[in-house]
Parts: structure tokens; sequence; C-alpha cells
């Protein structure tokens, strides 16, 4: 089972979910917002492990 | 602005600093989809920075009514290319959105610039530079909605500015 992780933005965006899910929904976060094209190299070393069982989810501070 | 620190991070020798307002009930308010802040973008080099900014602005939230630069600086290890970019209200829906309160300008010394530069300065003048462009540029004096050229009557006009 994939693991659940978070990564975040600096704006204050943040997603839940399974590792592969995370890091694609960052990517296309940064380049839809920020105009950047990060890789998953760059995602998941800054990504953290959740390990209190949370449900896959994406905030952003404008909600 | 609070940024995460450990997040992932906008960077580039030249970044685009956009400040999103928009005209409610006669006052200006800042919002923006990272909040009612100013909102960072990547200006790789093969991008033309107001073109950049508008395409992301139109894939966000809708056509802009107006996409100006108004100042750069150095920050971030950057040069910074500050936008006032203007949006209907009926853009904003459930963003975050703050009056915009008056600012003393930063201003620097005869050769050196402004020690401290917070946002609220950069949108002050940003603010005073687009009340320049109302009165100097006819297709801006055209495109601001009603009720803009009375909430810029407060604004002495200035020149787009490097802030430092």
């Amino acid at each position: 089972m994939s693991e659940i992780i978070t990564a975040r933005c600096a704006c204050g965006w943040e997603t839940t979910g399974p590792e592969a899910d995370v890091v694609a929904a960052t990517i296309e976060h940064g380049r839809r917002l920020h105009n950047m094209e990060a890789t998953s190299e760059q995602v998941l070393p800054a990504a953290v492990r959740t390990d209190d069982g949370a449900e896959p989810r994406e905030r952003d501070r404008a909600s | 602005m609070v940024r995460i620190a450990d997040g992932l991070d906008v960077e580039g020798p030249v970044q685009g600093e956009l400040f999103v307002v928009w005209l409610h009930g006669g006052r200006l308010e800042l919002t923006g989809l990272c909040g009612a802040a100013p909102w960072l973008i990547e200006l790789p080099a093969a991008d033309h920075p107001v073109e950049a900014v508008a395409r992301v602005v139109r894939a966000n939230l809708g056509d802009p009514l107006l996409v100006h630069s108004t100042s750069r600086r150095r920050d971030r290890g950057a040069v910074i290319l500050s936008f006032v970019v203007v949006i209907d209200p009926a853009a904003v829906g459930a963003m975050e959105s703050v009056p915009i309160s008056r600012a003393e300008l930063a201003r620097g010394g005869r050769a050196a610039a402004p020690r401290e530069i917070g946002f609220e300065h950069v949108v002050e003048h940003g603010l005073r530079h687009t009340a320049w462009l109302a009165k100097d540029d006819p297709v801006v004096r055209a495109e601001l909605p009603p009720g803009w050229h009375a909430a810029l009557a407060a604004y002495v006009p200035e020149p787009f500015r490097s802030l430092g």
C-alpha cells in the first residue's frame, strides 16, 4: 500500500494522499498557479509522511 | 505574509509578484489564489513577463481587466517584477479578500535603496502607478471599470519605480 504523505507549497497550499497522487498534484499546482516546472525529485524531499491515517485531501489558502 | 519554509517555492533569477485587486463597494481590496497576499510566479527566460502573468491569471481566474507592471526590486535572491492585476468582482468567488490600507512608500537614501520593503509598500506604489496610468494611458483609462477612477483619486500618481 502506498505511503500517505503531505506536500506543501510556500503559498499555503497543501495536499495529502498516496505518494504518486501527491507528487502529481503538487507538480500540477506549481505549473498552474506558479508557472513552475517542478519535478518529483524536488517534491519528495520536502514532503512529510503522514502517520495519522489522514484521508487524502487538498487544501489551499483561498478556501 | 507568512510563507511555509519547507514548502515548494518559486525560484529563478526573475520572479513575478502579482497583486490581484478588485473594487468592492468603492474600496480597493487585495485578493488572490494564495490568499489576500502577493502571488508569486516564476518567469523563465523564454517567457515575456506580462504575457506570462496574463496567461497564469487567465488560466486560474479568467480574463483580467488589466495587467500592468508597476515596480521592480531585489529580493529573495532574485529580481522581483511586481504587477497590479485588476479583476472583475465576479472572479473573486470564495477567495480571501482584504481592504487595502494606505501606506507610506519605502524610500531610500540619496544613493541607497530603502532598508526594508514590505508588500504593503509595493501595493501602495502599485496603486499610485495605476493612478498614473489612469491619467496617462488611454487604454488603461478606458479599461478601468466605473468606480476605479474615484477609488484611485486619492493616490498621488507615480511612474514605474525601482524600489531597491
